[in-house]
Parts: structure tokens; C-alpha cells; sequence
């Protein structure tokens, strides 16, 4: 179970930089700071999908990093089964399986390899390690590469390997940053299949996509994140109802289109 | 942290850069350096032995023993001039018509037997870093003088066999009080110390790069940070692997150092010096080590923590680079003439390290500074060390 509620975050602006005339008209942007996510709330519950929709800048990646501890939030709380990350952090992670929109991957250390290496992390004995590892690479057909360095692979050898790593400590809760963002229809569609089953096991999915047609195919929930703001979070059918069609792409620009664009910066 | 440092090691280990910088380069530098400048030094000596220089020589007939002793000597050729005076005898070496004028006063034979001093001039160009002529010419007029004295000496009724007692009453000799060790160590301890120095930084370098802002622009370093590990652990696993590079660099290049000396003294007559180096015992050089440990800390610390800052390796490398000079600079200091080791020197970071390694190399080290310079050193360390924990905690550097 993952809860969120009115989590907040702003970066600093450096003295030099001065902001231009599209950044003043901005509500995210103060004179000090810029305000990247400024009131995300929703909830993802056991064996639920929940897809992060917004545009690119919105505020997703921060969200999901400091649902993820990387970034510790300026106000708000996050629970991840029950446990509040800004207090327990180091508790909170061996409950997270995190995969960024990079890779995540070290070039010059094999598949093998790079998984063992976070499993470690995750304090997992060494028999514990090779049994979860053949289990994961037999679910994602990673046999043929297992031994291969990371960077002589393709881009879909690489995603399956940053996937096995992300959860080859058993997670009790999965966030995805663009998972499929630049793989090819065979390599999305084992990823499709690997949160199809993460859900089919009862853990809670979250991840972010600008792919709709995924969105339609997995998700239980729906959280539009535009300019720092959740400005819609409901189920999936909900979303669909926001437009007479129930077309997805239309929902979208829909929240988008309602969401205030202009704020006294 | 030991999973972390294992695993950066594994990562170094296998990258060809490193295996350049940490490795082959301490391995190679000496041997290359050495085979350069020596080639170098053996072709241009010896092409400067073997040229032969135009000569003109004015008023010959006043010094006939002298002209043809010159003459005669392989390195010179005479070419006929008319010229005579200083400016077109200037001006015919610079038109590269001749390369040395030597002039002789018109009245040398008569001053000479009226038993005055005279000077003589030799024009030529001295912009040569070897300069041979001015040698070759200071060699045959000793010569030339000598018999001059001689036939003088005779004439004001001088026994000649007190000639050299006459003209030379004191011979000042020198006894040295230093042993072999101690010339040695004060001739090559400053040197030493700056490679190693200068070794152990550019040893920690890369890899400091690479663990910082490398694992920035490969986008591993969030991947990390989301582990059940503390940071604490994180930043000392990489600082770890950087100091382990960057004494590596210094350990790899001093048994570098050892086998091509025991090669070059197997082939040359260096008994001194590979008796010199014997005197050196385990305990210096683990002195020597226990100093450099500290340093390579320093180094270690500071490097990371640019690392860090910088969002790319590009950034990381201009980051770093002006520190190069700010380590040489002190490095530079210890090797100027006069400095030595006292409690002032003792606190001045890198100077005392290289100043303390030539005293452990001369066998004249102070035990109570070594252990100040150490002690300091460490707090040094210690301090970055801790500064590169605290910085590596803060979202504005690790995010920026």
C-alpha cells in the first residue's frame, strides 16, 4: 500500500539565473525557487497498477523519486505499508523496488553481475542471491545474456536487466520510470507481462508512462500530475469518463485544459 | 561499504584507463622518462662534440703557439677574414659567415714580455645549452698560459719545478662529513617525493571521477542512493577505492622505481648509489608509506567531493585541474635549496611530506616532526573525509 498526501517540493534557483518571461508567468516559479511539485496526494493500494500521467516537466520524476527516498520531500508524507520513508528511510527502500528512467546499470560488469551487486545491497545471503537471480532471468529470458557485460548489450537486454535488478529483492511495492520509453514491441511487451504479474501477486505498481494505450491495458488508477498539481486521481474509470468516448487521449488533454496555467508568480 | 568498494574496485579493474593511469604508467613512466632524456641528452652532446666550428682568429701572429694549437684542434676550422673590429665581427657571426672570432690585442707579445695582463676576446654565440665552445677554448689556453708562465718564471730566475707552488701557494680540499646515503637522499629525495606526490594524485583522479560525477552522467548514482544502505557507507566504500588507486599508483611506481634501478645498476658502475639505497631500511619505508597514506587520504577526500559536485565527467576533469598546480606549488617549495624540516616546515601540508620523505631517504629524519607531520596529515584527512560525508548527503549537490 502506497500513500501520498499533499507532498511538496522546491529546488532552489541559483542567484545567476535569471528567469525569463515564459518561467515569470509560471506558477511554479518563485523569485528563489522553483516549486516542482507543490501538492501530489493519492493512494495505490495492494495488487493495484497505477498509472503516473502528465507532460514532460510536470513534476513526475520528483514524485516518484521521493516516493522512491532519494529526495527527502519539503512538506507532505509518504507511506510505503505503513512505514513513513522521511522517517525510516533505510526501512522504507527494502520495501521498494525503483527503477529509473535511466538504466541504472554499471557498463562494465556483466548482468550477473550488476543484479548480484544490489541483491548485496539489499543484504541477501549468497545462495538466496543465485536462486532469486535464475528464477528472475528465466521469467524475463535473460539466459543468453546472463553473463554478458552491460555495456556490449541492446537497449532491451539492458531494460530487462535494470528490471531484474529492481526487484530481485522481492519488493513489496514497484515504482517504474518510463519503463518502455524507447524499446522495441517485443522487449515492452515482456515488461508489459512482468507488472501484469507483479500485480497478479498482489504488489502495488506504480509507473509512469506517456504511453495511453498502456495506461488502457494495465491500470487500475490514474494520477494526472500537471505543474506540480495531481489534478486528477481516480480509477481508470473514472478517468475514461471524463469525456463522452471514454477516449483516453481526450481525458487527458481534458485535465490538462482544467488545470489552472497562469498562477500570480 | 565493502560491497561497495568491491564492487567500484571490480568496475576499475576492468576499465583500460585505469589499468593505464594506475598501472602502466607508474610501471613505464621511469624507464621512458630516463630513456627519453638520456637519448636525448647522449645525441645532442654528442652532436655538439662532434661540430666543427668556423673560426677567425685576429692578430694570430701575436700568439703563433696558440694559433696553430688551434689549428689543429679537430672541433675548429679557420676561415680567412679581413675584418677586424668588434662590431663587424659581430655582425659577420650573426650572417652565419663564421661561428667564433677570437681576438688577441695587437701589443700581446710585447705586454706579454713585459709581463702584463691582457684580456682576449672571444665573440660567439652563447644561446647553445650546451655551450662547448667556451670549454674548448679555456682548455688549450691553460695550456697556452701555463707554458707562458713557465718561460716567465725562467726569465725572472725561477726554478720551474716550484711553478705549480709559485702560482697556487693553498690547495683547498674538500673532506665531506655526509655519508653516501646522505648525498644521495638530498639530491634525489626531493624528486622522489614530488613523483610519488604528484603520482598518488593523478592515481586518484580518474577514479575519483568516475565514482562521482561518472556515476551521475550514467545515471547509476539514483539507482544507489535508493539502496537500504546509508550514504555514510556509500561515500566511504568509493573513497576507500580511491585511495586504494591512488597508494597503488605510488606502491606500483617505488618497486617500478627499485627493479629499473637494480636493471640500470646491473649494467652500469653504481655501486655507491645501490649501496646507498641498501642503507635504506623496511622501517623508513614504512615510515615513508605511513606518510603517504594521509596524503593519498587527502587527495582521496578532495577529489571525491569535486566528483560529486560536478553533474558530468567534463565538468569533474575542469574542476580538478587547477588543483594539479595548488599540489605542485607546495611540492615546488620543498624542493627549493636551503629548505629543511623544523616544526614550522613540519605543518605545512605537502611541503612537510616531501621535505619528511627526503629526510627518511638521507637516513636524517627527526622522529618527533614525523610524527607531527603524520599527525597533522591524519587531522587533515580526517577533516575532508568527514567534509566528503556531509557532502555527499546534501540533495543541491547530488541533484543539481
Amino acid at each position: 500500500m502506497i500513500e501520498i498526501k499533499g507532498l511538496a517540493k522546491a529546488f532552489a534557483i541559483s542567484k545567476g539565473n535569471k528567469l525569463s518571461d515564459t518561467e515569470k508567468q509560471d506558477v511554479r516559479y518563485s523569485e528563489k525557487a522553483f516549486h516542482s511539485v507543490r501538492d501530489v496526494s493519492f493512494t495505490c493500494g495492494n495488487g493495484e497498477v497505477l498509472g503516473l500521467l502528465g507532460p514532460n516537466g510536470a513534476g513526475k520524476t520528483t514524485t516518484l523519486r521521493m516516493l522512491s527516498t532519494a529526495l527527502k520531500q519539503d512538506s507532505g508524507s509518504v507511506f510505503i505499508n505503513d512505514i513513513d520513508v522521511l522517517q525510516k528511510p533505510i526501512q522504507a527502500r527494502k520495501e521498494i523496488g525503483f527503477l529509473s528512467a535511466d538504466t541504472g546499470l554499471y557498463g562494465k560488469l556483466t548482468a550477473f553481475e550488476n543484479i548480484a551487486y544490489f541483491a548485496r545491497l539489499h543484504g541477501m545471503k549468497e545462495a538466496a542471491i543465485k536462486s532469486r537471480i535464475e528464477e528472475l532471468f528465466t521469467m524475463l529470458d535473460m539466459h543468453d545474456f546472463a553473463n554478458r557485460r552491460v555495456d556490449t548489450m541492446s537497449t532491451g537486454m539492458k531494460q530487462k536487466t535494470a528490471i531484474a535488478r529492481a526487484v530481485v529483492h522481492s519488493p513489496k511495492v514497484v515504482i517504474l520510470d518510463e519503463p518502455t520509453t524507447g524499446l522495441d514491441i517485443m522487449t515492452v511487451q515482456t515488461v508489459l507481462d512482468f507488472i501484469k504479474s507483479l500485480k497478479a501477486q498482489g504488489t502495488p505498481v506504480i509507473f509512469s508512462t506517456h504511453h495511453l494505450d498502456e495506461v488502457g491495458a494495465l491500470c487500475d488508477r490514474v494520477v494526472v500530475i500537471d505543474k506540480g498539481v495531481s489534478s486528477f486521481s481516480g480509477s481508470l474509470a473514472e478517468f475514461k469518463q471524463l469525456t463522452p468516448d471514454g477516449d483516453l487521449r481526450q481525458a487527458f488533454l481534458a485535465v490538462i485544459a482544467n488545470q489552472p496555467q497562469q498562477g500570480a508568480a | 561499504m565493502w560491497q561497495v568498494y568491491f564492487k567500484e574496485l571490480t568496475e576499475l579493474l576492468r576499465d583500460k584507463k585505469t589499468l593505464i593511469f594506475v598501472i602502466l604508467l607508474p610501471i613505464l613512466i621511469f624507464p621512458v622518462l630516463f630513456g627519453i632524456v638520456g637519448l636525448v641528452m647522449a645525441t645532442t652532446t654528442s652532436k655538439a662534440m662532434e661540430e666543427q666550428h668556423r673560426y677567425v682568429i685576429i692578430n694570430e701572429q701575436q700568439a703563433p703557439e696558440f694559433a696553430e694549437a688551434l689549428f689543429y684542434h679537430k672541433n675548429f676550422k679557420k676561415v680567412e677574414t679581413t675584418l677586424n673590429s668588434e662590431q663587424e665581427l659581430i655582425a659577420a657571426i650573426r650572417n652565419e659567415e663564421f661561428d667564433v672570432a677570437l681576438v688577441i690585442p695587437a701589443d700581446f707579445a710585447r705586454r706579454k714580455d713585459a709581463v702584463e695582463q691582457t684580456e682576449w676576446q672571444l665573440i660567439y654565440n652563447r644561446s647553445s645549452q650546451l655551450d662547448f665552445m667556451y670549454n674548448y677554448f679555456d682548455e688549450m689556453l691553460k695550456e697556452y698560459t701555463e707554458t707562458l708562465q713557465r718561460g716567465t718564471l725562467s726569465q725572472l730566475g725561477v726554478d720551474p719545478a716550484n711553478l705549480t707552488a709559485i702560482l697556487k701557494p693553498v690547495e683547498l680540499t674538500r673532506v665531506n662529513t655526509a655519508e653516501q646515503r646522505e648525498n644521495i637522499g638530498e639530491s634525489m629525495g626531493a624528486i622522489l617525493a614530488y613523483a610519488l606526490v604528484l603520482l598518488c594524485l593523478s592515481g586518484a583522479m580518474y577514479p575519483a571521477v568516475d565514482m562521482g560525477a561518472g556515476e551521475k552522467e550514467r545515471g547509476t548514482l539514483e539507482t544507489l542512493l535508493i539502496c537500504p544502505v546509508s550514504r555514510t557507507a556509500i561515500v566511504l566504500g568509493k573513497f576507500l577505492t580511491v585511495l586504494t588507486t591512488a597508494l597503488m599508483t605510488a606502491l606500483i611506481t617505488v618497486v617500478s622505481l627499485g627493479v629499473w634501478g637494480a636493471i640500470i645498476s646491473a649494467f652500469a658502475d653504481l655501486s655507491k648509489v645501490s649501496e646507498a639505497l641498501a642503507s635504506i631500511t623496511i622501517v623508513d619505508l614504512m615510515l615513508m608509506f605511513s606518510l603517504l597514506l594521509p596524503t593519498a587520504a587527502i587527495f582521496a577526500a578532495l577529489l571525491l567531493a569535486i566528483s560529486i559536485y560536478a553533474r558530468t565527467f567534463k565538468e569533474a576533469q575542469n574542476y580538478m585541474s587547477p588543483l594539479t598546480i595548488l599540489v605542485i606549488v607546495p611540492l615546488m617549495i620543498a624542493m627549493a635549496p636551503g629548505m629543511e624540516l623544523d616544526v614550522t616546515t613540519a605543518l605545512i601540508p605537502l611541503t612537510n611530506i616531501a621535505l619528511a620523505i627526503k629526510e627518511l631517504l638521507k637516513g636524517t629524519a627527526d622522529y618527533g616532526l614525523l610524527a607531527l607531520i603524520f599527525a597533522s596529515t591524519t587531522a587533515l584527512a580526517g577533516a575532508l573525509i568527514a567534509f566528503c560525508v556531509h557532502w555527499f548527503q546534501q540533495e543541491k549537490v547530488l541533484f543539481r
